[in-house]
């Protein structure tokens, strides 16, 4: 395995990072701790908020809270919704899957549709196709997953019934749920699709003026040769690494469209946790999706190492 | 002799400028948002007839307040230029101060201020927004700082190796042995050979930070005093304009984010694009 | 003896935002059967310009005029698909700057495979071989290994024997060589004579040397052509060349060569913008008259050899 121990650091630290902010937050801004932590919006007796500000430690001095939050987080314990009575972790993972079977797809989709179209715009970049499609894939990467759902939702499901309009399903079949799930997937491929082709495009351009392009067609190889023996390959480095990136943001879309569409995954279950002030809730998505997101990037890191020869030679 | 041929290359006569486009309709936006005051027909918050239809009265109909959506619209336009581009400036600011301290100094600064970079790269953004927008319940300035403060990593990236390529070459290394000083030789040397990087990235910044606060709005944690069009699309998103086919109060606020994005995204593209060399073959 | 490749009036200019480029103007050679062409000039002459422009390898912005007859056919003539079979299989090149020139994720020997696989249909266990071969004959103690490697773990000098060796893959009946001693020091550049050699007598090519070192040129070539902004100034037989330079430029290049005291050209070359008036050496010649100030002298012959000077008018 080529992962770099600098790398591995780095990650470790960020996930350090991510978790201590996670702990100052809610002690840090203005409010009591308790109700900062708890949320809010449920009525609990004194004696019980006594008796919980004593098993969560509050009273204690904060080195100690800190110690005891990490020992939390070792042992997974990310705290307990009152709203919903339950871990907030086994809540949040039975609601991850179903937004992961939104996301996951649409990454895959977009990734290949978003990198060939990109390739070939960016190999044809002074035609006026490629500048059309450009404008075209500008136009969606510029609007927001809600907006667009909510107008695909209207025209789709509302004036024309081709498609329910919330949930992710109702009697659960295969088809009922591929169904429900292909006005979301289609606005989330088209959405990442546009980032993919715009970064695919750039990176393209960037890579076709490089000299070993310019030597491989004086090897005698045609444009498409090229392309797909030379640049492809070189020019989706990028690609991959501002998708580790960019997990957060994805996943971010992801929520705002299930919203829209009434979908019971991480997306609504932020959108219902900000209404009834349920911050166990956020504070253990923001943890978990950062969680997501280091180890996207490790991921793309170790199969930067397997594509990428020039990684972990030391040189 | 080939590396002259890629000289040359670098100045071939671009035909088509796009970013024309760009600008026009941006400039459209923003005479909107600085003379909202005076070409909105009502205040933002005068109540008429609510939930009326679009009429000579009310072009865009009425909002549930009985608010008159164009005014709102308008007024709104300025609200959300102001979160855009004020938290853009900061993130360019804080982004060219990390970039270029870590460019220039090198060594150990550079270790330690790129570390932070690539950890606050990583860090989910929305989310982190969303816990203090809910904690903080909070003005549209607190969003516009909080967009700001978390924006900046990825122009530091962009400027600190440029700065490193700048650094190394003859004319800064000529202006060292001169015995410039390193503030001189920042601010007169290596910025204005960056600035043409930084001014797109400044455009796309602007974009990205008004599509997060459209959708942080749109999640309801908007400043309930400044109407932006993300807060227009939540108001009417829960209020069941789609249902009810309302189309002139959810349609207009959308097509105004994506409008104006649209319009910063061609300038921002079409700037940065210029600078990388056009088609090898014919 | 006849001629492999013919180049007429060759005119190139590159529009760019500063103005026209006049990169060449109308310049005409002969490359011969079996023959060594050293084609020399400062940096930025125009030599490699006319060296990417028989394979049709210059960007977009450069328009270029007159013919390059290839076997009877105009190179400028034709069609992409034409000149596809046309470069590698026919002509091959090797790049001024090995290690940017070969692809940074593929393997050394995939890369010299890549002709065998394209244009011979050849399976890739064979090519991969071929490859392997190939490496031994260009100096390669280990080849096999070599082969498996990629080029960042190789030097600059060992990447240029492999585009060497990529060159000599289809057995083209020109090999062109942009700049092969440029960044190398004197060992080295031994050694890649030595390379050539060994090129010439494992093929049956032509070969093109774009150079701006005399010695190299006398090393390996059988004609020599000094080519100076733009212009072809004169082109002889390497051994009369050396023995009797025409051309006041070239008298001039020939005093800088270490043995005869290492005496620099002063000045520089002019701008390819603002084109000087006449003769383009004019500002630099010794023996400059009225006349070579006002019009470019034609190339003429005189004894067999070509010169562009009113001296031999």
């Amino acid at each position: 395995m080529k992962i770099n121990s600098k790398k591995l650091i780095r990650y470790l630290l960020a996930i350090f990072v991510i978790f201590s902010l996670n702990f100052i937050i809610p002690r840090a801004m203005p409010g009591d701790p308790l109700t900062n932590l708890l949320g809010e919006d449920f009525h609990m007796t004194e004696e019980t908020l006594q008796e919980l500000t004593e098993q969560m430690g509050l009273d204690k001095p904060l080195h100690l809270q800190y110690i005891d939050y990490w020992g939390n987080v070792f042992r997974f314990d990310f705290g307990y919704t009152y709203h919903l009575k339950g871990p907030v972790t086994s809540v949040i993972f039975s609601r991850m899957k179903w937004t992961l079977l939104l996301v996951l797809p649409s990454i895959i989709l977009s990734s290949i549709i978003g990198s060939l179209l990109g390739a070939f715009s960016g190999i044809k970049s002074s035609k006026k196709v490629s500048k059309m499609l450009t404008l075209t894939e500008l136009g969606f990467y510029s609007t927001p997953t809600f907006f667009l759902s909510l107008i695909f939702l209207y025209i789709f499901s509302f004036k024309f019934g081709l498609f329910p309009t919330k949930g992710f399903y109702t009697t659960g079949s295969l088809f009922d749920i591929l169904h429900h799930f292909f006005l979301p997937i289609t606005i989330m491929t088209l959405f990442l699709n546009s980032r993919n082709y715009m970064i695919m495009r750039g990176s393209v351009i960037q890579e076709k003026s490089k000299l070993y392009v310019v030597y491989a067609k004086a090897k005698g190889l045609s444009e498409n040769q090229i392309l797909f023996r030379h640049i492809f390959k070189n020019s989706s480095l990028p690609l991959l690494t501002i998708l580790a990136l960019d997990f957060g943001f994805i996943l971010t879309g992801a929520l705002l469209i299930e919203i829209v569409f009434s979908m019971n995954g991480m997306g609504t279950l932020i959108y219902d946790a900000l209404l009834s002030r349920d911050y166990p809730i956020l504070y253990g998505a923001f943890m978990i999706i950062s969680l997501m997101v280091v180890l996207a990037n490790a991921f793309v890191d170790i199969l930067y190492g397997i594509i990428d020869p020039r990684i972990g030679d030391g040189t | 002799m080939t590396h002259h041929i890629e000289e040359l290359k670098k100045f071939t006569i671009n035909k088509i400028n796009l970013s024309l486009i760009g600008i026009f309709i941006f400039s459209v936006f923003l005479f909107v948002a600085i003379s909202a005051d005076i070409i909105s027909p009502y205040g933002p918050w005068e109540r008429f007839e609510p939930y009326s239809s679009p009429s000579s009265d009310h072009l865009l109909g009425t909002n549930d307040m009985g608010n008159d959506i164009l005014s709102e619209l308008f007024h709104g336009t300025r609200v959300s230029l102001i979160v855009g581009f004020g938290a853009s400036i900061i993130a360019t600011a804080i982004g060219i101060l990390i970039g270029l301290s870590s460019g220039y100094y090198r060594g150990l600064v550079d270790e330690i201020l790129m570390a932070i970079t690539d950890i606050s790269l990583m860090i989910p953004r929305i989310p982190l927004i969303i816990i203090l927008a809910a904690l903080l319940r909070p003005s549209f300035v607190i969003i516009m700082l909080l967009i700001g403060l978390l924006w900046w990593p990825n122009i530091a990236r962009v400027v600190r190796s440029l700065t490193l390529q700048i650094r190394d070459s003859p004319f800064i290394l000529s202006s060292k042995s001169l015995g410039f000083r390193d503030r001189h030789i920042i601010f007169s040397d290596i910025i204005p050979n960056i600035i043409y990087i930084i001014i797109p990235k400044f455009m796309l910044t602007i974009a990205s930070a008004m599509i997060s606060e459209a959708s942080i709005s749109f999640l309801g944690l908007g400043d309930p005093t400044m109407k932006s069009w993300g807060m227009m699309l939540n108001f009417a998103f829960m209020k069941g304009a789609l249902i009810n086919e309302m189309w002139w109060w959810y349609l207009p606020p959308g097509l105004c984010i994506v409008g104006v994005v649209f319009s910063l995204m061609i300038i921002g593209f079409a700037l940065e694009e210029k600078d990388n060399t056009e088609e090898v073959d014919e | 003896m006849g001629s492999i490749l013919e180049i007429r009036e060759l005119s190139i200019v590159f529009s760019t935002v500063i103005g026209n480029v006049y990169a060449v103007n109308k310049s005409s050679f002969n490359l011969n059967n079996n023959e060594t062409l050293a084609l020399v000039g400062e940096t930025g002459c125009g030599k490699s310009v006319i060296a990417n422009s028989i394979m049709r390898l210059l960007p977009q912005n450069a328009k270029v005029s007159g013919k390059i007859m290839y076997k009877g056919q105009d190179i400028l003539k034709m069609s992409e698909k034409e000149i596809e079979k046309i470069r590698q299989q026919e002509i091959s090149i090797v790049f001024q700057n090995p290690s940017m020139s070969l692809n940074p994720l593929q393997k050394i020997g995939d890369q010299i495979s890549e002709p065998l696989l394209i244009h011979k249909k050849m399976n890739k266990k064979d090519a991969f071989n071929k490859s392997i071969d190939l490496l031994r004959t260009m100096g390669f103690q280990n080849p096999s290994k070599t082969a498996k490697m990629y080029p960042h773990q190789l030097s600059g000098g060992m990447n240029q024997r492999v585009l060497l060796a990529i060159s000599m893959t289809l057995n083209p009946s020109i090999i062109i060589a942009d700049e092969p001693t440029k960044g190398l020091d004197n060992i080295l550049i031994t050694d890649m004579i030595e390379e050539f050699k060994t090129l010439k007598r494992a093929n049956e090519s032509s070969l093109l040397i774009i150079t701006h070192d005399l010695s190299v040129a006398r090393e390996l070539s059988d004609r020599i052509a000094i080519m100076y902004s733009g212009d072809i100034l004169e082109i002889s037989e390497t051994e009369s060349f050396f023995n009797n330079p025409l051309h006041p430029y070239s008298k001039i290049l020939l005093d800088s060569l270490p043995e005869r005291g290492f005496n620099p050209p002063k000045g520089t070359s002019p701008s390819m913008v603002n084109i000087p008036k006449g003769c383009k050496f004019h500002p630099r010649c010794p023996y400059v008259k009225k006349e070579c100030t006002e019009k470019v002298p034609s190339i003429t012959s005189h004894n067999g050899r070509q010169v562009r000077c009113y001296l031999f008018l």
